[in-house]
């Protein structure tokens, strides 16, 4: 899968200067990848260009043999109607039933699935949302901070699990937590500090990609750290 | 438990204003003629208390009866208003220019084309207590609830129903509140029918006590009235509060079945209404 964003402007409504400016950036999957860089320099912004929710003002998005792209953010609740089983059982396809049980299993939630999404933890909540994500048709998933509430073990299982479950698929993985995409990813793509001229250059920085099972430096691992914190605060003059 | 607290609640305020109203006979000396003593209000209570209370449940019946036609209006009205195409646009313009105007200020004519019946008396409860219900409805049903819509939206599965029904749930604590305000404003709207022409009807024998400068029997209708009132909004809150327990708690498969149906029905009204 190929994902090119060619000269591509964006601004939001009313706001005075613009999030991206004249951004070319690309991605080669599939894999799981890493979108990465401090609060507001554009990350949601540039996955919801990607999935088609926001449209770009000048520019081009291709992604040439993607069927479905699917965006998923960690704020996301399902219906309160239902208990968590029902839902999930109402919304995969009868062809992913057995992977939704092995998922379910993976992510340790079998014994939630009569709870309502209300009582469960924050944690819970992002692995059911990301489960229910998991068991659509998909070519890319665009995950925004979707396991920000998990623990860091379970986190880390469900990362090198899901690269066991999906290894034709093509993740993109957005965090904040530096470590944790310097271990997972395949590259991490970092967005500069903002500018008031907009971002329009992602820096790639290559990742460890650890498999499951696999041990990693980590003399390695913290290099990575170094690298992608440096090129998150790399530029420019901060935005007003 | 809901109803005992809200009797409680008109009891205290009538009580003080009543101990008010009596404060004020005793500073100013005040004759009886203008405010009758505690044993005149009594008496006429006694006298007069079975006519009054079929008065009241006559105008609460009719009170009820506006209510719920405004509300299913406002909802097959709601539904229309919420689309982005040019019906909504129109409903929702001719909603907010409408509201504006006092509609009480129309019954005279309504009395004028329907006589003084129980037809004239429902349509002014109902039209009194529409607007407000719409606008609400209008609100609720065109705003997003994005953290639930997202995930059916971007996986194809959202349709008109399955919105509606989430962003009426996600609003139920809303939806009742505006159904106990309107409830209160469907009594108004019945009463002031009843003032203004009317033969039936609790407003009807304040009318008539306003015409003999009598006090007392309004006191007691208005007891009556604030009685009827609190019983009436709090069955409101109740089954509001039912229906909150069952789709949160474990008999939420009721919404499951429920919404469908509704849906089913609404659509069909929206579709007669549209075209």
């Amino acid at each position: 899968m190929h994902i090119a964003c060619r000269n591509l402007h964006y601004t939001y409504p009313g706001a005075g200067f613009p999030v991206f400016s004249n951004l070319d950036w690309s991605i080669e999957g599939p894999g799981f990848f890493a979108l990465f860089g401090l609060s507001g320099t554009g990350k949601s912004t540039l996955a919801k260009l990607i999935s088609g929710e926001l449209s770009p003002g000048q520019g081009e998005i291709d992604i040439p043999n993607a069927r479905r792209v699917l965006y998923t953010h960690n704020a996301e609740r399902i219906p309160g109607w239902n208990t968590v089983g029902a839902h999930l059982r109402s919304v995969t396809p009868a062809s992913k039933t057995s992977l939704l049980t092995t998922i379910l299993k993976d992510y340790g939630m079998e014994a939630h699935l009569e709870s309502r999404f209300s009582g469960l933890s924050m944690g819970q909540k992002n692995r059911i949302n990301l489960a229910r994500y998991l068991v659509q048709e998909f070519d890319l998933l665009i995950a925004d901070e979707v396991l920000a509430n998990v623990d860091e073990p379970t986190r880390n299982h469900i990362l090198e699990r899901l690269k066991t479950l999906f290894p034709q698929k093509t993740f993109i993985y957005i965090s904040h937590n530096a470590l944790e995409v310097a271990r997972f990813s395949q590259a991490i793509y970092v967005l500069p500090h903002g500018s008031t001229a907009g971002t329009n250059k992602i820096h790639k920085i290559t990742g460890i990609d650890r498999q499951d099972g696999m041990e990693t430096p980590e003399e390695l691992v913290q290099e990575r750290v170094y690298a992608i914190l440096r090129s998150a605060a790399s530029t420019s003059e901060p935005r007003p | 438990m809901r109803t005992l607290k809200r009797l409680f609640q008109f009891i205290s305020i009538y009580a003080t204003a009543l101990g008010l109203l009596w404060g004020v006979k005793i500073v100013y000396g005040f004759s009886d003629y203008l405010i009758p003593p505690p044993l005149e209000v009594l008496q006429v209570a006694s006298q007069n208390g079975l006519l009054y209370v079929k008065a009241v449940l006559d105008t609460l019946a009719v009170a009820i009866a506006g209510h719920m036609v405004a509300i299913v209006l406002a909802t097959a009205v709601g539904l229309v208003g919420r689309l982005g195409t040019w019906p909504g646009n129109l409903t929702r313009t001719a909603a907010y220019n409408l509201q504006a105007y006092p509609i009480v200020a129309v019954a005279p004519i309504i009395f004028l084309f329907l006589g003084d019946g129980l037809a004239s008396r429902l349509l002014i409860a109902a039209m009194i207590c529409y607007f407000p219900v719409l606008l609400s409805f209008i609100g609720i049903f065109a705003k997003s609830v994005e953290e639930v819509e997202h995930f059916f939206r971007i996986t194809g599965r959202i349709n008109w129903r399955l919105e509606l029904s989430i962003r009426t749930f996600e609003n139920l604590d809303k939806i009742t509140t505006v159904i106990v305000g309107s409830g209160t404003m469907a009594l108004v709207g019945t009463i002031i029918a009843e003032f203004l022409a009317a033969t039936n009807g609790i407003g009807y024998i304040i009318r008539k006590a306003l015409y003999q400068s009598n006090l007392a029997k309004i006191l007691v209708a208005l007891f009556l009235i604030g009685l009827c009132s609190s019983l009436y909004l709090s069955l409101i809150e109740t089954i509001g509060g039912r229906i909150k327990i069952r789709l949160y708690g474990h008999k939420a498969e009721y919404m499951i079945f429920c919404l469908p149906f509704v849906w089913r029905l609404l659509e069909a009204q929206v579709h007669t209404a549209v075209f």
